[in-house]
């Protein structure tokens, strides 16, 4: 009861409250870049869970049962970078065999998710929480692969809305989106001190 | 020896993480190997066959996003054969070998034709356009020069001829035809519409230079070398026809004949051109009739 108490409250905390991309400003170029419709937005933000929490979980393991016994904590980022990037590589191999549609939509931003600093930001937040156990980290970069996606949904959302709005010329295009964006994590700052 | 202790500490670290890395490494590399042969796609070997026809100019002029795009349509749907400009009728008889298709001829190559002869010196202007350098814009604007059909010479055909084919040449579009694809990208761009892409059934061709709807007056009063309908041409050939004060070459009739020759000297302004790789420069109008005396 003690562990699913903690893991809920982690859970829920990683989505609203420490949210990468709101609080921490991370993984914002495919926020930014793949927000134009929703659908597609959905599965970037599922592509981007799926290889985070894949790679959170494997950091992890690779962290305390490889790394930390026998001190070389200094390897971290090149073993973490380097999961990150298979299991992006197994990603995009899968959506070419069996979702070409999606994995034509994405472009170039699939094997962008490689550097995706949310990822890798994510493995590297696991260790300064002080991620106790292996199910406390699969919880939590699940979570944070869920705020992604939530935060990208939110946000494509509200760009399809803004292409019927009038908006001043200087501010078209980007300008606007990243407005909205700053008016987003304003708004999920409300979050903060709710645990 | 003590102040070597560190360095060898740190050298024991140094061997364990290239180990660990490379064992991590190998690890990865065995499972996305594994998966590579899992998933692989098997991908249709026709499609690399016909992309391997194409001319990869990634032109566009099928209407598919570069070669490889129309590769994958063609072999989807065969009627789409023949849609490769810059292929031509070459690529379009070894893609239906690929095919296993028969196909008809499909004519001659598609080249464009530029209906207006007259350089900047030959025209009348009432003012200096100082807007933005496009034709787009100043076709726009009404009077920018005295001929509203002529060519405006600020080259949007030009900067959209992927192949350097277009260049404007003293205020007048001309197309390089020893470089010219067909892909038909500058009869798009043109505002007026004087670029008509024709199939050239011979290396050069016979070709009434001009776009003037107005009357032989008014066209004489603002270009020297316009067509003034007077219909000399059509009584020599048949290939020719005069409509709307204009006339035209019917290019599916051309044939470099007497009849025509005849046309081609007695044009009085000398409107009637070759255009074609080894064109012969244009005739100069014959010096205005005096009017006659009755």
């Amino acid at each position: 009861m003690e562990l699913l108490y903690t893991l809920l409250l982690g859970f829920v905390s990683v989505v609203l409250i420490n949210n990468l991309v709101f609080t921490k400003f991370l993984g914002i170029c495919p926020y930014i870049g793949v927000s134009g419709r929703i659908d597609m937005a959905f599965g970037m933000g599922l592509a981007v869970t799926f290889v985070m929490t894949l790679s959170g979980t494997l950091t992890w393991m690779i962290d305390h049962w490889l790394l930390m016994p026998l001190g070389l904590e200094v390897a971290r980022y090149v073993a973490f970078i380097m999961v990150i990037a298979a299991a992006v590589q197994l990603v995009e191999m899968y959506l070419k065999k069996f979702i070409p549609s999606l994995y034509e939509s994405f472009g170039i931003f699939l094997p962008l998710i490689t550097t995706n600093c949310a990822v890798l930001g994510l493995c590297l937040f696991l260790v300064v929480w002080g991620t106790g156990s292996l199910i406390e980290a699969v919880v939590l970069s699940f979570g944070g692969g869920i705020g992604f996606t939530i935060a990208i949904c939110i946000m494509a959302g509200i760009r399809e809305n803004m292409r019927m709005v009038d908006v001043p010329e200087s501010l078209a295009g980007a300008p606007i989106t990243l407005i909205t964006a700053g008016l987003l994590a304003l708004a999920f700052m409300g979050f903060a001190g709710m645990i | 020896m003590m102040i070597f202790a560190p360095v060898v500490g740190m050298a024991n670290g140094i061997v364990l993480a290239g180990l660990i890395m490379l064992g991590l490494s190998l690890t990865f590399a065995i499972i996305l190997l594994v998966a590579s042969e899992k998933f692989k796609v098997p991908v249709d070997p026709r499609v690399t066959q016909v992309y391997d026809i194409l001319p990869h100019l990634d032109c566009g002029a099928c209407g598919y996003p570069g070669c490889s795009g129309y590769a994958k349509a063609v072999i989807a749907d065969p009627q789409l054969l023949g849609k490769c400009a810059p292929g031509g009728a070459d690529a379009a008889n070894k893609i239906a070998a690929v095919l296993n298709l028969q196909i008809s001829s499909s004519g001659p190559a598609q080249r464009p034709i530029v209906h207006c002869r007259a350089h900047t010196a030959d025209r009348t202007f009432f003012g200096v356009y100082q807007g933005i350098p496009s034709c787009t814009s100043a076709n726009a604007l009404a009077n920018v020069q005295a001929c509203k059909f002529g060519c405006l010479g600020m080259g949007d055909c030009t900067r959209a001829c992927k192949f350097d084919a277009l260049h404007v040449v003293d205020g007048l579009a001309t197309v390089d035809y020893a470089k010219c694809t067909g892909c038909g990208a500058c009869s798009k761009a043109c505002p007026r519409g004087l670029i008509q892409m024709v199939p050239f059934s011979h290396e050069n061709m016979m070709v009434v230079a001009c776009s003037s709807k107005e009357n032989g007056k008014n066209t004489r009063a603002f270009c020297q070398v316009g067509c003034i309908g007077c219909g000399l041409c059509a009584k020599q050939s048949d290939a020719f026809a005069v409509q709307d004060n204009l006339a035209r070459m019917d290019y599916a009739k051309f044939e470099p004949n007497g009849q025509n020759e005849t046309a081609y000297n007695k044009c009085p302004t000398g409107v009637i051109v070759y255009r074609g790789k080894s064109a012969p420069a244009p005739r100069e109008p014959k010096a205005k009739q005096p009017a006659p005396t009755s």
